[in-house]
């Protein structure tokens, strides 16, 4: 039936019945507008297409996701032209997980770790180096890591290519490897695992006075080619502090030294650097993760008290610029309690303990919930978090 | 005392009632939908024989089915002989199976009791017979209804149309195969009223002196009139009964057929048989799931890269693989519905590589389904010629069922009888109010 018969049908309606004419031309009206707008939309890729944009956008994601696979190709050690259906279709495990301790001046020991070790090693000389405390850090021993420095510069590195020191021991900083010197007025901000890169959306950069800014991964090859990810920060006094890789489902949480925890949702952070958090001058941020719903949120002072929540605890701010939740009262706040570390953990996990006197112990997450607190030789400086999968992969 | 309950299994909708002798209580048995005492008959079998009705079968079969993924394997069907004239072979049969496939929708199982040849379906491993699922869907009618009363039900007056088939042995064994399945489903006493007279029964609770009263009860699988004396429980008298196979399901058959097929295809495609067959297969509810099989993809996408019709034969692709079919019905459904209200309305549908979009005035579709009034309006004075009355002794037209609601119909009606006896009734509550008062006698 052609269209003007149909026409014709419609006008044989109008007349056989008035009213039914209005009904008519609300609904072709109506029609007309949905055509409209979706007419601009094929102009707008017709365009997109004619100037070449489209073609770009197709190629710039080729590109993209030729990287990925030249990523997941390293990362399953497989050399020269292979297609993607040759990969093994399970992640291949490491034989080992190695603990990274590093501080700010870029120095890095690498222990590897079994499922027995208790007593980790023993760090000496200067625990703390311009202002910050070491860092520790669990991952595969075949793991490729990203190095964040607090000028915005990046470098990778591999695990394998850093050298390991004996579990147990005592290590002098001297001692430590240095991957890559920081340069001339820069600090090592921190390391991030970037194997997993292809599998992520965003990178997460937060700095230590509480900017959050999010880049696609699909700018990875750029920022790895340029060495430069950017600071993340919006004043000049602030400095990166941490990155990490996050999909769009993700919360973001980070905790601040003064026991402050504020909850992000990934997907609605917006590109630009954006201060999220209110902070007191004396604040700053002293961890920073993702959050999955079966795991729960773990906070430690610097005295070794342990505060435990369940991670649906965990609030997403109504206004851009919150003051987080308080994991403590503003009286033991004033009797000097300050945080040192936190992390999501779930049952079986393990948790490394730096303490000031450069000690690393081991202890059962599961425990320390429990007892409420943890016994160190001093002052805790950081905590890391060895996962209870890797343990198991370690012993193996 | 055993409880007796009336159910309308309808084609299209059912409900259960039941009767204290005062007031008739219609059961609410489907809370998932916008009127709980009535009940869509559709069930959903999963892969592994778990059953849904109603609001919650369709919803399931929602949640399992569109847009989910397909993965069809060859598998063997049987052999058949081959005979030429001096040789004899065996040759094996394969046919694709979706082994994806979550679950089966069965709808119009009425018109299923009634259909000359069509015996039953294989539904995964199992076959099951016309009352295999006629049982099951009244035992979980049985079991919503019991949960709503709180006592068990062992009785039942089930409703049926006139004629379920204008074949005397057809009609019987319909309704003994529906008498078994009441049976299997753990009703003891099972008893049957025809519809028409079970909407007088409802009917005649609002009269206040004895009527000749015509039923005209127009539902979703056939048409069934009753010429009834009404009014005094002790006189009351059937003149004459009468119906046909004509109602809402061939309304939709026929918009589908007349409005619906050009946009996937029709009067465009020309030499491709195949393809053709498909577009011919869309009216048919029971062919067109049937349709998703490699085979027809392969030949499809062929036609779309050769630049056939493209924008339609999407259509049509998204149709079939997507799992749209039942969408598709209830949109033509609810148009139909519309024009009943309104002067105009739009079908359309929306979705992956469709974009369907019809406006449909109620011109267009009195026009499309005449050829309908005439059948009906003959009919109709059939069955008044038959119960020896004059149009002029008739007091009142009771109308009852959702086509009953189709102007050109209600027209019809008022250009007989005159438009003042024709009397409105709930067209879903009717007939079951009536199956509960007779279960009650």
């Amino acid at each position: 039936m052609s269209f003007t018969s149909k026409i014709d049908e419609w006008m044989k309606e109008a007349e056989e019945r008035p009213e039914s004419a209005v009904m008519i031309v609300k609904l072709v009206a109506r029609r007309l507008r949905e055509l409209t707008e979706r007419d601009e939309e094929l102009l707008a890729e017709n365009i997109a297409l004619q100037n070449g944009t489209r073609v770009e956008e197709y190629q710039k994601r080729i590109t993209h996701l030729e990287y990925q696979l030249e990523l997941l190709k390293r990362r399953f050690g497989v050399d020269g032209d292979v297609s993607l259906v040759e990969l093994p279709t399970k992640p291949v495990e490491s034989t080992t997980s190695s603990i990274l301790i590093y501080n700010a001046q870029g120095r890095v020991f690498r222990v590897e770790i079994n499922a027995d070790a208790k007593d980790l090693g023993r760090i000496t000389g200067n625990m703390v180096t311009d202002h910050e405390p070491p860092r520790l850090l669990t991952v595969p021993s075949n793991e490729e890591i990203v190095l964040l420095f607090t000028s915005g510069r990046v470098d990778t590195v591999a695990v394998s290519d850093i050298p390991t020191v004996e579990l147990g021991g005592a290590w002098d900083w001297n001692q430590a490897a240095l991957p890559n010197e920081p340069r001339a007025g820069e600090l090592l901000a921190c390391i991030t695992p970037f194997s997993h890169l292809p599998l992520s959306d965003f990178f997460m950069q937060i700095s230590r006075r509480g900017c959050v800014k999010k880049t696609m991964t699909s700018m990875a090859q750029s920022i790895l080619a340029n060495h430069y990810i950017g600071k993340g920060a919006l004043q000049k006094s602030d400095q990166p502090f941490d990155l990490t890789l996050c999909k769009k489902q993700d919360r973001l949480a980070f905790v601040t030294y003064e026991g402050h925890l504020l909850g992000l949702d990934v997907d609605d952070l917006s590109y630009a650097s954006e201060e999220r958090i209110r902070l007191t001058a004396t604040d700053y941020v002293i961890a920073s993760f993702t959050t999955r719903p079966n795991e729960s949120l773990l906070f430690v002072t610097q005295t070794g008290k342990v505060v435990h929540r369940e991670s649906k605890s965990l609030e997403l701010p109504k206004s851009a610029n919150a003051k987080g939740q308080t994991l403590i009262p503003p009286s033991r706040l004033e009797q000097g309690v300050r945080f040192m570390g936190a992390a999501s953990v779930r049952d079986g996990d393990q948790v490394i303990v730096l303490d000031a006197t450069g000690r690393l112990s081991l202890h059962e997450a599961e425990a320390m919930t429990g007892a409420g607190s943890i016994e160190a030789d001093g002052l805790i400086l950081s905590i890391g978090i060895i996962p209870a999968d890797s343990v198991k992969r370690g012993a193996s | 005392m055993s409880l007796k309950v009336g159910i309308d299994f309808g084609t299209s909708n059912s409900g259960v009632a039941v009767y204290d002798g005062q007031r008739v209580k219609l059961l609410p048995v489907d809370p998932k939908n916008v009127l709980p005492e009535v009940i869509k008959t559709v069930l959903y079998i999963t892969k592994d024989y778990r059953t849904y009705l109603g609001q919650e079968a369709v919803e399931t079969y929602y949640r399992d089915n569109v847009n989910r993924q397909r993965r069809y394997v060859k598998q063997w069907a049987g052999e058949i002989d081959v005979y030429g004239a001096d040789m004899h072979y065996v040759r094996d049969i394969f046919v694709y199976v979706d082994e994806l496939k979550p679950g089966r929708l069965l709808q119009y199982l009425k018109t299923a009791l009634r259909k000359d040849g069509y015996h039953g379906t294989q539904i995964f491993e199992r076959y099951f017979t016309v009352g295999d699922l006629a049982k099951t869907y009244l035992s979980l009618l049985k079991q919503r209804a019991e949960n709503v009363l709180g006592e068990t039900i062992d009785a039942v007056t089930l409703g049926r149309p006139v004629k379920f088939s204008e074949h005397p042995e057809q009609d019987h064994k319909a309704q003994e195969t529906l008498r078994q399945a009441a049976h299997d489903s753990g009703f003891k006493e099972v008893d049957f009223e025809l519809e028409p007279i079970a909407a007088a029964l409802d009917y005649e609770q609002s009269m206040t002196k004895p009527q000749n009263v015509v039923i005209f009860d127009f539902g979703g699988g056939t048409l069934d009139i009753a010429v009834m004396r009404l009014g005094d429980a002790k006189n009351r008298k059937v003149y004459a009964s009468g119906g046909v196979d004509i109602a809402g399901s061939d309304f939709d058959r026929t918009i589908i057929e007349k409005r619906m097929l050009s946009h996937f295809g029709y009067g465009k495609v020309k030499h491709h048989p195949e393809i053709m067959d498909m577009i011919h297969a869309i009216p048919d509810w029971m062919a067109l799931p049937e349709l998703g099989t490699p085979i027809n993809r392969n030949i499809l996408e062929k036609a779309i890269q050769a630049k056939v019709v493209p924008v339609r034969l999407k259509a049509l692709e998204g149709l079939i693989y997507n799992d749209l079919a039942f969408t598709f019905y209830n949109r033509v459904e609810a148009g139909k519905i519309a024009l009943s209200s309104d002067g105009a309305t739009v079908i359309s549908l929306e979705d992956k590589d469709i974009s369907l979009w019809e406006l449909y005035a109620r011109a267009q579709f009195e026009s499309d389904i005449y050829h309908y009034l005439v059948d009906v309006e003959k009919v109709l004075l059939d069955t008044i010629a038959k119960s020896g009355l004059d149009v002029e002794e008739i007091d009142a037209v009771v109308k009852t069922g959702g086509s009953s609601n189709i102007p050109l119909f209600t027209g019809m009606l008022a250009r007989i009888f005159g438009a003042e006896k024709v009397k409105e009734s709930n067209a879903f509550s009717s007939v079951v109010a009536g199956l509960a008062i007779k279960a009650r006698s």
